[in-house]
C-alpha cells in the first residue's frame, strides 16, 4: 500500500512536470533586417552599437556590474546566443571555459575574439614563459583600437552592402577615443609623479598604468580565487605612507573588504588615506547613464582617479 | 535535437548520475564528500596549470580528476584508520584547498586561474560544445561523457550490487562473509569522483552538489530498500532536471541553480508528505496511537 502511494506520487510529479517543462518555446524574434549581434561584456557591446550603428542590434551577455570572471549564465542566454547572426568575444581567456565554446560556435557563425586582434607582443604576459596574456586590454586605448578595427572588418566581411557605414562609424569612434585618451593624459599630468600610484582591490589595471605611467598595485592577483596574503597588506600600507598617496580605489565588481583593511592600516601609521571613490574594472555602468557606455565609463575613471590623487 | 532537448538530456544523464552515487555517499554518511571534491579539485587545476603552462580546458580536468580521485583516497584512508567520516571530509578538504590557495599566490599570482572558472561548466552552453569526429556531428560532447560515466557506474552497480549492499549496511558482516570492503569502498569512491569531476566540467558544482546528495535523501525518505531508494533518487534526480528549467525559463535565471531548486522543493514535498518517514504521516500516526489508547 505505501508503496503505492510512494509510484503514485511520482509519476504524479514527473507528468506535472514534463507537461509544464515542454510547453516553452520561445520563437526567435526576426529584427527587421538588422544583423543581430551578441557580445560577453558591455565594453565590446560598446564598440558594435558605435560601429555598427543603425545596421545593429546589440545585446551583452553579462550586465551592468557583473565580473566577467563571476559571470552566470541564465536561461534566456541561449536565445541571446542561438538567434545572433555575429557573437563577439573578449577572448584571453576572460570568458573562460566559455571560450572553448565560442570556439566550437566559430564553425556555424561568424563569431570573433576581439582581443585577440592585438599584436601579442603588446599584450603583458601573466608572467615569463608561460602562454597565458592578461585579458583586460581595454582599459588601453590603443590596445582597444585594435579592437574596434576587428569589429569594423568582421562587419564588413559579413554585411559588404553597408562596408562605408562601418568604415565611416569606426573612424569617428576611433577618433573620440583618442579625444579621450588625449583628456586622460592631460589630466594625469596634474598628478604630482609621484604620487601616480593606483591602489586597488584588483589588478585589472595593468595596462591602464602601463598606458599612462602610473604604477598599479593590487591586494589580489588576477583570479578571483587568489586570497591576499599578510604581507602584501603591510607592505602597501608602507608604500602609501612613504609616498604620501592619498586615496585607494573599489571597484564596482569587487568586494570592499580588502581595500578597507589598507585604510586602517594606515590609519594606524598616521597617515589619512581615503577611499578614492568607485572604479570601473571588468563590468560597466547601467545602461542609458553615462558610466554606461565605454568613454563615459572610461572618462570616469579618470576623473575620480585624478580628483582623488592630485 | 533542439538546445532544450540537449540541455534536458543533460540534466537528466547528470541527476541520474549523481542520484545513484549519492545514494552510497547518504548511506555511508559521506554526504559532504562532493563538496569537498569541488574545492579540493583548485589544487588540480593550479598543478595543471603549473606543469602544463597552459589553461587549456583538458589539462584542467585531468588535472581536477587526480586530485578528486586523490580527495577520496585520503577521506577513505583516515576513515579506515578510525577518524570519524566527518572530520576525516573536513581535513583533507582545508588541507588540499588550502595548498592550492597557497600554490596560487606563490606562483601564479598574475593569472586567471580560478575553479569556476577554468573547471567548472556552463548547463546552458551544452548545446554548442559539440563533439565532432571527421565532421560528423556527434551531439554536445557533455552528453557523451556523462553518459559513459553514467554506464560505467550501472556496470559496476550491477557487477558487485551485493557486495556493494553489504559493506555500505554492515561492514562487520560483510569482512565475515569474506567480501573485500575496502577494496569496495576504494571502487566506490573512486567511482564518485570520477562522476564528481566530469559532471563538474559539464554542468558546474552547484548542480553537482545538489544532484549527489538530495535526490538520495529524498529517496531515503520513501523506502528502506537498496535498490528502489536507488530507483528512486535517479527519478528524483529526473524530475528536478525537468522542473528546474522550467523555473529557469519562467523567471529567466541560471538553469542549474533552478535545477539545484528544484531538488529541494521536491525533497520538501517529500519530507512532508512520505509516506513512510514524512511528518504527517508520522503526526498521524502518533493520532492514531493516542485514540487507540484513549
Amino acid at each position: 500500500m505505501l508503496k503505492k502511494w510512494a509510484i503514485f506520487m511520482m509519476s504524479m510529479l514527473l507528468l506535472l512536470f514534463i507537461g509544464t517543462g515542454c510547453s516553452s518555446s520561445n520563437e526567435a524574434e526576426k529584427q527587421n533586417g538588422k544583423i543581430v549581434v551578441t557580445t560577453t561584456t558591455g565594453q565590446i557591446a560598446d564598440i558594435v552599437k558605435n560601429v555598427g550603428g543603425e545596421h545593429v542590434e546589440v545585446t551583452a551577455l553579462m550586465g551592468p556590474g557583473v565580473d566577467p570572471h563571476l559571470y552566470q549564465a541564465s536561461q534566456g542566454d541561449i536565445q541571446k546566443l542561438s538567434n545572433a547572426d555575429m557573437i563577439f568575444y573578449n577572448g584571453l581567456h576572460l570568458e573562460g571555459k566559455m571560450g572553448e565554446i565560442f570556439e566550437k560556435i566559430a564553425k556555424n557563425k561568424p563569431t570573433i575574439a576581439v582581443a585577440e586582434a592585438i599584436p601579442k607582443d603588446k599584450l603583458i604576459k601573466s608572467q615569463s614563459g608561460a602562454n597565458a596574456y592578461d585579458p583586460h586590454v581595454w582599459f588601453d586605448i590603443d590596445l582597444w583600437s585594435y579592437a574596434v578595427k576587428e569589429v569594423r572588418d568582421e562587419l564588413s566581411k559579413f554585411d559588404p552592402k553597408h562596408q562605408q557605414d562601418y568604415k565611416k562609424n569606426a573612424d569617428e569612434y576611433l577618433k573620440s577615443l583618442q579625444d579621450v585618451k588625449a583628456y586622460a593624459q592631460k589630466q594625469i599630468a596634474q598628478i604630482p609623479e609621484q604620487s601616480r600610484v593606483l591602489i586597488t582591490a584588483h589588478d585589472a589595471f595593468g595596462y591602464f598604468g602601463r598606458a599612462y605611467g602610473i604604477e598599479v598595485m593590487g591586494l589580489q592577483g588576477l583570479s578571483t580565487d587568489s586570497e591576499y596574503g599578510l604581507k602584501d597588506v603591510q607592505s602597501l600600507v608602507q608604500t602609501i605612507v612613504s609616498r604620501n598617496i592619498k586615496a585607494v580605489f573599489i571597484e564596482s565588481s569587487i568586494s570592499e573588504k580588502s581595500i578597507k583593511a589598507v585604510v586602517e592600516g594606515a590609519k594606524k601609521r598616521n597617515h589619512t588615506v581615503t577611499i578614492g571613490g568607485q572604479l570601473f574594472s571588468d563590468a560597466m555602468g547601467e545602461e542609458g547613464t553615462k558610466e554606461g557606455t565605454y568613454i563615459g565609463m572610461y572618462k570616469h575613471n579618470i576623473d575620480t582617479i585624478v580628483s582623488a590623487l592630485k | 535535437m533542439s538546445y532544450e532537448g540537449w540541455i534536458l538530456l543533460t540534466g537528466s544523464l547528470v541527476g541520474i548520475s549523481c542520484g545513484i552515487v549519492g545514494c552510497f555517499l547518504i548511506l555511508r554518511k559521506m554526504a559532504m564528500l562532493a563538496d569537498a571534491i569541488s574545492h579540493t579539485v583548485l589544487l588540480g587545476i593550479v598543478g595543471a596549470y603549473l606543469i602544463s603552462n597552459s589553461l587549456e580546458g583538458i589539462y584542467m580536468l585531468i588535472g581536477a580528476a587526480i586530485v578528486g580521485i586523490l580527495t577520496a583516497f585520503f577521506v577513505q584512508l583516515l576513515h579506515s584508520s578510525g577518524v570519524q567520516s566527518d572530520a576525516a571530509i573536513g581535513v583533507v578538504f582545508t588541507s588540499l584547498f588550502a595548498v592550492g590557495v597557497i600554490l596560487l599566490s606563490l606562483f601564479a599570482g598574475k593569472v586567471h586561474l580560478d575553479t569556476d572558472h577554468a573547471l567548472m561548466g556552463e548547463i546552458t552552453f551544452i548545446p554548442w560544445d559539440i563533439l565532432e569526429i571527421n565532421g560528423i556531428n556527434l551531439g554536445p560532447k557533455a552528453v557523451w561523457m556523462l553518459g559513459a560515466v553514467l554506464v560505467f557506474n550501472l556496470i559496476i552497480i550491477f557487477l558487485f550490487y551485493k557486495e556493494i549492499k553489504i559493506s555500505s549496511f554492515d561492514p562487520d558482516m560483510a569482512v565475515a562473509l569474506g567480501i573485500p570492503v575496502l577494496l569496495i569502498h576504494y571502487l566506490l569512491m573512486g567511482m564518485l569522483s570520477l562522476t564528481t569531476v566530469a559532471s563538474f566540467d559539464g554542468v558546474g558544482a552547484i548542480l553537482v552538489v545538489a544532484m549527489l546528495i538530495v535526490p538520495g535523501a529524498t529517496a531515503y525518505l520513501l523506502t528502506d530498500k537498496l535498490s528502489v531508494m536507488l530507483i528512486i533518487s535517479a527519478i528524483v534526480g529526473v524530475l528536478s532536471a525537468f522542473a528546474g528549467y522550467f523555473i529557469a525559463t519562467i523567471f529567466n535565471v541560471s538553469i542549474s541553480g533552478s535545477m539545484a531548486v528544484a531538488a529541494g522543493v521536491i525533497f520538501a514535498i517529500t519530507f512532508v508528505f512520505s509516506p513512510t518517514h514524512g511528518l504527517l504521516s508520522r503526526w498521524l500516526a502518533r493520532k492514531r496511537l493516542q485514540n487507540k489508547s484513549a
